[in-house]
């Protein structure tokens, strides 16, 4: 049972920021509410304040400035799965979107309370760290830039700081012979590993990135598994995928849980890091 | 889960024995314990566990009981707790082991923990992770202390 809190309506960001600052762990940023409620029933967690934030303007867009897309993160999943721009440039976000939980999560759900919420077995982060996304985090006064890659920080803990807010996700606007693709396998309601891939295509393969999210407890880069294919041709890069997707399962802090074995999800990490990599080819 | 850990202490193992058994010092080693009391000396002991994963909070008032003393060799020990707000039990079986290697004390211990209830929920994965976490930090906060003291 949902038991008594007092619900804040900030004006702006910077009143919400100022109310996180002011309540501190008893208060919590309240948008769709698919993770944090569900929580909050089962007596998990428990605030005394929630500061809603739905109502807020000029964070449930996706637009585009200085060669970046510009996802506002109170966009639902919903909202990203169907966004035209997003379809045309970044297929591999679309498709991620459409399969993020099920149809009442993705229309309710926020991509910023997924990234804040930070779930280990969620989906949009690991792309988004191989999409080099930079996570816009406000104060009252101040915003900062956080890299995808440094944001999340443990199950369940990100680089945010008490009083800030994340608002926005910048993702560079790919270049024309960029790729990209995320892949997820799992057997229970959440996935057991997802794996994404970036990388241009300029007759040899540069600019890689790998992460690898589900395994572990946060999505996280995996430079030592990008350096076997950068520089590489694209059948070279096709011959050391299997010891890319190796290492990439070495580095990938796998934990053994009902997702699976430590052993198990290094290998699903190989498998999928293969197949993502020749999806993104093709 | 289990979990078997070991540290090397540049003390004598007689010094090690009396700080396990000091109550207020031991304790301070124990990450997130507090208002750590003795029920009956050697034998029961009382303290409030807390820990942290994410904005996930435990707060488990704890018992701890000898159940077995071997002087400067061997203690087992058991210590259970229960926090009613989120509705989840914690089990400890603690074995830890003193042998004397030169100048050295081997610290050694085997601990099976057990957490049930809604705190469940958060996955196997990370409570073990998070356990790991605490014996290590155990471990090296015993080390540290006992050395430190000269």
């Amino acid at each position: 049972m949902l038991r008594r809190f007092r619900l804040e309506e900030p004006e702006s960001v910077a009143e919400a920021a100022e109310l996180l600052g002011r309540f501190g762990e008893s208060a919590k940023v309240y948008a769709g509410g698919t993770e944090l409620l569900l929580a909050m029933k089962e007596g998990l967690v428990q605030y005394e304040r929630l500061i809603n934030v739905k109502k807020l303007t000029g964070l449930s867009d996706v637009t585009s400035a200085d060669g970046a897309f510009v996802i506002g993160a109170l966009c639902t999943h919903h909202q990203l799965e169907n966004s035209p721009v997003l379809k045309d440039k970044l297929p591999a976000l679309t498709k991620l979107e459409q399969n993020v939980a099920n149809v009442r999560v993705r229309q309710v759900g926020t991509i910023g309370g997924n990234l804040c919420f930070a779930e280990p077995h969620a989906d949009p982060g690991t792309l988004l760290i191989a999409l080099g996304a930079k996570m816009i985090a406000e104060k009252a006064s101040s915003k900062r830039e956080i890299a995808a890659e440094d944001f999340f920080v443990d199950a369940y803990e990100t680089a945010l700081q008490a009083d800030e807010v994340l608002t926005k996700i910048h993702i560079p606007v790919p270049v024309p012979n960029a790729r990209s693709a995320y892949l997820k396998f799992g057997y229970l309601e959440r996935p057991s590993v997802g794996v994404a891939v970036a990388f241009n295509l300029n007759g040899g393969v540069s600019g890689v990135k790998i992460a690898v999210g589900c395994a572990g407890p946060a999505p996280r880069r995996v430079a030592e598994a990008e350096a076997l294919l950068e520089g590489k041709s694209k059948d070279e890069a096709l011959r050391h995928v299997a010891e890319a997707g190796a290492s990439a399962g070495r580095a990938a802090q796998a934990i053994s849980d009902l997702h699976g074995s430590q052993e198990y999800k290094e290998h699903i990490v190989g498998v999928l890091l293969k197949r993502a990599f020749q999806s993104a080819l093709s | 889960m289990q979990f078997q850990k070991e540290v090397e202490i540049l003390a004598p193992r007689e010094k090690v024995w009396q700080f396990i058994w000091d109550v207020d010092r031991f304790i301070a080693c124990v990450p997130g314990c507090k208002e750590a009391k003795t029920i009956e000396p050697g034998k029961r002991y009382a303290a409030t566990m807390v820990e942290k994963v994410g904005p996930f909070k435990v707060e488990f008032p704890t018992t701890i009981e000898v159940l077995e003393r071997e002087e400067l060799t061997r203690i087992k020990a058991q210590a259970t707790g229960a926090d009613n707000k989120i509705g989840s039990r914690m089990k400890l079986d603690l074995d830890v082991h003193l042998r004397e290697e030169g100048d050295k004390t081997i610290l050694s211990f085997v601990a099976g923990v057990d957490i049930l209830g809604k705190l469940a929920a958060l996955g196997h994965g990370i409570i073990k992770r998070k356990a790991d976490q605490v014996l290590d930090e155990f471990a090296q906060a015993v080390k540290t202390k006992l050395e430190g003291d000269g």
